[in-house]
C-alpha cells in the first residue's frame, strides 16, 4: 500500500512492563505498593490480562512452610538443582526458594482462594521430583488453588493493580526496544485495536512476554506464546540463553494440547500403540508407565517414529493411546475426573469405554533472556543493559536450568517479578527522557516489509510446516544430521515467508499482520533453538541427543546466542553459578555436579 | 457417526476502516472433533486469512473466544463440530461476536469495555479483616470456602452477561455481581457496606429477572443464578 508509517504519539511513564501475566503483574504490584503514585504502564498482547497464559497453570506452587516439622528449604534447593540437570544457577535457586513462603502468605493475604485442609490451613500436595532429605521421600510442598492455581495468581494480581492504579494497554505488542547508549528507555508499542504506533518512554522497562510453545506442533501453551520477547531481544542485538532447553510433557491431549496429567499413569493407565501393544514394557520393563517423564516421552515418540502411531485425521497429528478402560468407576469418578473431563469435552471420548489419544506436548521453555539475580538483562556474561529487566518464562536467570520441576514455574514467576520490581525502583530517580529520533524506524521497516510482501505463500501453512519440522527434528529426539537439515529448512521457510502477501493491509486489528510478525519471531527463535541443540553435543534435561545420549561436563555452561542476521548465529557461554557448593556450608556436597537419577 | 462434516459458517464480519458490516459464508469440510477455534484457523489457512477472531488458551480457561453461535453465547474452543451439529440440528451455523462489548473487527470485541463492569465491583479485598496471625495465612474453614469457591472459577468470558435479559439494560451483569458476592462471602473481606451499596443499587442485583440464563449458558457450569439468589436473600455468611 506504500503508506508511510508514523509514530502516532509519545507517552512518558516510570515503569513500562511488557506482558501482563503472573511475572509482569507481580512486578507491577510490588512497585505500586512500595511507591504509590508511580506511573506503571503494562502492555498485554491479549484482550485483557486475565486472559494471560499464567491462568492455565493447574497444579500448584512449591514452597516450604517454615512451620513444617520435616521439610526444609535446602531440600527444595537440592531438588531444583538436581532436576535442572545441574544447569540452574545456585544463587537464583537460593534466592527464590528462601523467600518462597513469604510469597505464598502475601498471595493468601491479598485474597487468593487457596484450597484448605480440615484445619483451615493451606492444603499441600506432592509433585514429581520434590523430596525430603535429599531424595528420600516425597515432600508435601505444593500449595494450590484446586486445579487452577495460575488463575488464582493472575486474579489476585489483577485485583491489586486495579486497587493501586495502573494503566493497561491491552491487545498490543512491543515491536522495538528504545535505547540511549547502554540504557533501555522504553519501547515502541503497536496498539492493535487502534492500529497506532506509540513510543512509551520509561525509566525502567520490564519484559514479561511469556514462552514460545508455538514453535512446536503440540503444545500446552496459549496461542500467543510465540517467542516474542526472545525475538525482541535478538532484534536489539542482545543474546538469548539456553534456547535449546525445551520441556516436553509426555502426554498432551491431541487437539488442545492440554496435559493429561501424570496421575493417569499412576492410577494404572496403560500406553498402547497402533497394534494396541502395551509398549512401555519394551522401554522400561520394571517401571513401565511409571518411568520418568523424559523416558516416557521418548518411548511415545519412538513408537510414532517407527510407524506404530495412530493418525488423528481431524488434527492431522500422529499419537498413541492411553488406555483407561480397565480402571474402576471409582478411579474414573474420584481420582481422575478433571483429566477425563478434558477428553470428554475436547475429544468427545468416554475414557471409561474408549482409548484416549495422547502425544508429547511442549510445555515450558527453560531458556530465555539471560538476566542476573535481580532480573536485569545481560548483554554478555559480565555486562548488563541499564534499565532493562526480564522476568517469567521469557527470561532465564536461571532457576530451572535444563529441566523444570512441576510447581516451580509459577513460584519463579512471582518471585522474580517481585525482585525485579524492587530493583526497578532504583531507576525511578533518573531523569525522564526524550526518544532518539530514529526510535520506530526498525518497526516501520519491518512492517513495510510485511505489508509490501508479494507472492502466494500463506502464513498459517508456513507456521505449520515449521511446527512439524521442529517437532520432528528439534523435538524430543535430536541428532546431528536432523538438526543440520532443520536449520537449512528453516532458512528456506524464512525465504518463503518473504513471499507472503497479506490479504488485509489495514493497520487496525489486523490479525493477519500480527500473525506475520509472530511468524518472524517464531522462525528466529526456532533457528537458534536448532543451532543451540546442534552445538550441544551431549544430553541434558529436556535436550536429548540420540548421538550423544550422556551428559558431559565440558557442557556445564549456559549457551548464549546472538543473531544479527537471520541464520547467522554466534554462540557464547555463561558459566553456571555454583555458589551454594562453593560456600562449603552444610550439605554443600549435594550441590556438586551430581547424577540426575531417580 | 460421521468422520467429517461439510459445514457452512455464516460469519458476521465488520471492517473498522470502512465501518461496513456483512455476513460472509464459508463452506468447508471439518473433521468431527475439530473445535470451532480449529475451524476458524482452518478458514485462515485455507480460505481467508483476513478473518479476525480471538482466542488465547483454547481450553476454556480464559474466555477470550466467546462468540455467539446460532444465537447462543459459548466458547468456540469448547464447541466440537459433531457436537454443534447434534446440538443445533444443522450443519449451518451463524457465528457472530458477543454484543456486550463493541466489535473491533469481525469476531473480535473490545474486552476492556466489557471488563469495566467487573472493575466497578472491585474484584479484590477492599478492606482486609484483622488477621489473628499476622505473617501467616488466614484460617478459612473448608466448609465456608465450599460455599463460594465455585464462583471463583469464573473466567469472565461474559457469556452470562450476553445471555442475561437484563444486563443489556442497566444491570452490571451476572459475572460482575458474582465477583462482588464472592468477596462478601470471603471471611477476609470487611467492606460489606460498600459492597452491599453497589449490589443493591440501581444497577445491582434487583435488575435481575431470575431468567437463570446465566447458569444455563455458563461454559464453566457455574450456577451463577444461585449466587445471585443468595445475594437477594442476603445470605452471605
Amino acid at each position: 500500500m506504500g503508506k508511510k508509517f508514523r509514530i502516532n504519539s509519545t507517552e512518558q511513564c516510570d515503569v513500562l512492563i511488557i506482558g501482563g501475566g503472573g511475572a509482569g503483574l507481580r512486578c507491577a504490584v510490588e512497585i505500586l505498593q512500595k511507591r504509590p503514585g508511580t506511573r506503571v504502564v503494562a502492555v498485554t498482547k491479549v484482550g485483557h490480562v486475565q486472559k494471560s497464559h499464567t491462568t492455565t497453570a493447574q497444579g500448584g506452587l512449591a514452597a516450604v512452610d517454615p512451620r513444617d516439622p520435616i521439610d526444609k528449604p535446602i531440600y527444595h534447593m537440592f531438588d531444583t538443582w538436581k532436576g535442572s540437570d545441574c544447569a540452574a544457577d545456585q544463587n537464583i535457586i537460593k534466592k527464590i526458594i528462601e523467600s518462597a513462603w513469604d510469597q505464598i502468605v502475601w498471595f493468601e493475604n491479598h485474597g487468593m482462594h487457596f484450597s484448605r485442609d480440615e484445619g483451615g490451613n493451606l492444603s499441600k500436595r506432592t509433585f514429581g521430583g520434590h523430596t525430603l532429605n535429599f531424595g528420600e521421600a516425597s515432600a508435601f510442598r505444593a500449595v494450590f488453588e484446586a486445579d487452577r492455581t495460575g488463575k488464582g495468581i493472575v486474579d489476585t494480581l489483577w485485583g491489586e493493580t486495579l486497587r493501586e492504579g495502573i494503566s493497561f494497554i491491552n491487545q498490543s505488542i512491543a515491536t522495538e526496544l528504545i535505547f540511549r547508549g547502554n540504557r533501555c528507555s522504553g519501547a515502541v508499542i503497536f496498539k492493535q485495536k487502534e492500529g497506532r504506533f506509540v513510543r512509551v518512554m520509561a525509566k525502567a522497562t520490564v519484559l514479561a512476554m511469556g514462552g514460545s510453545g508455538q514453535l512446536f506442533r503440540v503444545t500446552t501453551n496459549c496461542r500467543q506464546n510465540t517467542g516474542d520477547g526472545l525475538a525482541l531481544i535478538l532484534q536489539a542485538g542482545l543474546p538469548i540463553m539456553d534456547t535449546e532447553a525445551v520441556q516436553f510433557h509426555p502426554t498432551g491431549i491431541v487437539g488442545p494440547g492440554i496435559l493429561a496429567s501424570e496421575t493417569l499413569r499412576s492410577v494404572g493407565g496403560i500406553l498402547r500403540n497402533r497394534d494396541l501393544e502395551a509398549f512401555m514394557e519394551r522401554y522400561a520393563p520394571k517401571m513401565k508407565e511409571l518411568a520418568p517423564r523424559d523416558l516416557v516421552a521418548r518411548a511415545i515418540e519412538s513408537e510414532v517414529r517407527e510407524g506404530r502411531g495412530v493418525l488423528n485425521p481431524d488434527h492431522n497429528i500422529e499419537h498413541v493411546w492411553i488406555d483407561l478402560r480397565h480402571l474402576s468407576d471409582h478411579v474414573h469418578d474420584v481420582q481422575i475426573p478433571e483429566v477425563t473431563g478434558f477428553f470428554r469435552k475436547f475429544v468427545n471420548i468416554d475414557p471409561k469405554k474408549e482409548l484416549c489419544p495422547v502425544r508429547p506436548s511442549v510445555h515450558y521453555h527453560m531458556g530465555g533472556i539471560p538476566t542476573n539475580e535481580f532480573g536485569e538483562v545481560q548483554k554478555s556474561a559480565e555486562e548488563l543493559i541499564s534499565g532493562l529487566f526480564a522476568v517469567g518464562e521469557c527470561a532465564a536467570a536461571s532457576f530451572h536450568g535444563f529441566n523444570r520441576l512441576g510447581t516451580n514455574s509459577i513460584l519463579e514467576l512471582i518471585t522474580m517479578g517481585k525482585i525485579a520490581g524492587e530493583k526497578a525502583m532504583d531507576f525511578l530517580e533518573v531523569d525522564s527522557n526524550e526518544p532518539p529520533g530514529d526510535a520506530g524506524e526498525m518497526t516501520f521497516s519491518l512492517f513495510s516489509r510485511f505489508m509490501e510482501g508479494e507472492g502466494k505463500e500463506n502464513i498459517g501453512r508456513i507456521r505449520q510446516e515449521m511446527q512439524t519440522l521442529m517437532t520432528e527434528k528439534v523435538g524430543i529426539f535430536r541428532k546431528e544430521d536432523g538438526l543440520i537439515e532443520a536449520i537449512e529448512t528453516l532458512k528456506e521457510l524464512k525465504e518463503r515467508s518473504e513471499n507472503i502477501s497479506l490479504s488485509n493491509k489495514s493497520l487496525t486489528m489486523n490479525q493477519e499482520l500480527i500473525q506475520r510478525w509472530e511468524l518472524e519471531n517464531l522462525l528466529a527463535v526456532s533457528i537458534i533453538c536448532a543451532q543451540g541443540a546442534l552445538n550441544r553435543r551431549e544430553s541434558r534435561g529436556g535436550h536429548f541427543r540420540e548421538d550423544f545420549p550422556e551428559r558431559k561436563d565440558e557442557f556445564n555452561y549456559h549457551t548464549l546466542a546472538h543473531m544479527t542476521e537471520f541464520g547467522k548465529v554466534t554462540l557464547g557461554e555463561r558459566p553456571v553459578d555454583m555458589s551454594i557448593y562453593e560456600a562449603r556450608g552444610e550439605n554443600y556436597e549435594k550441590f556438586a555436579v551430581i547424577e540426575r537419577k531417580y | 457417526m460421521e468422520n467429517s462434516y461439510t459445514i457452512t459458517l455464516k460469519i458476521k464480519r465488520y471492517d473498522p476502516d470502512s465501518k461496513r458490516s456483512w455476513v460472509q459464508d464459508y463452506e468447508l469440510e471439518a473433521g468431527r472433533i475439530l473445535r470451532f477455534t480449529d475451524v476458524f484457523r482452518k478458514i485462515n489457512n485455507e480460505l481467508d486469512p483476513s478473518l479476525a477472531w480471538n482466542s488465547s488458551c483454547e481450553h476454556a480457561q480464559c474466555g477470550t473466544c466467546a462468540v455467539r453461535v446460532n444465537g447462543k453465547p459459548l466458547l468456540a474452543c469448547e464447541l466440537l463440530v459433531e457436537n454443534a451439529v447434534a446440538h443445533f440440528g444443522t450443519t449451518v451455523f451463524g457465528v457472530g461476536p458477543i454484543t456486550v462489548a463493541p466489535v473491533v473487527r469481525d469476531l473480535i470485541v473490545d474486552f476492556e469495555h466489557a471488563y469495566e463492569r467487573v472493575n466497578k465491583v472491585k474484584p479484590y479485598i477492599i478492606k482486609p479483616a484483622q488477621n489473628p496471625n499476622p505473617g501467616e495465612e488466614y484460617h478459612i474453614d473448608p466448609r465456608d470456602l465450599e460455599r463460594y469457591v465455585e464462583a471463583t472459577r469464573c473466567v469472565n468470558c461474559f457469556c452470562c452477561a450476553e445471555a442475561c435479559i437484563s444486563s443489556h439494560k442497566g444491570f452490571l451483569g451476572p459475572n460482575a455481581v458474582m465477583a462482588s458476592i464472592v468477596r462478601l462471602m470471603d471471611p477476609r473481606e470487611q467492606a460489606e457496606e460498600e459492597r452491599l451499596e453497589l449490589l443493591y443499587s440501581e444497577e445491582g442485583i434487583y435488575r435481575c429477572h431470575t431468567s437463570m440464563a446465566c447458569s444455563f449458558v455458563c461454559p464453566k457450569e457455574i450456577d451463577v443464578a444461585h449466587f445471585i439468589a443468595l445475594a437477594k436473600a442476603g445470605k452471605f455468611k
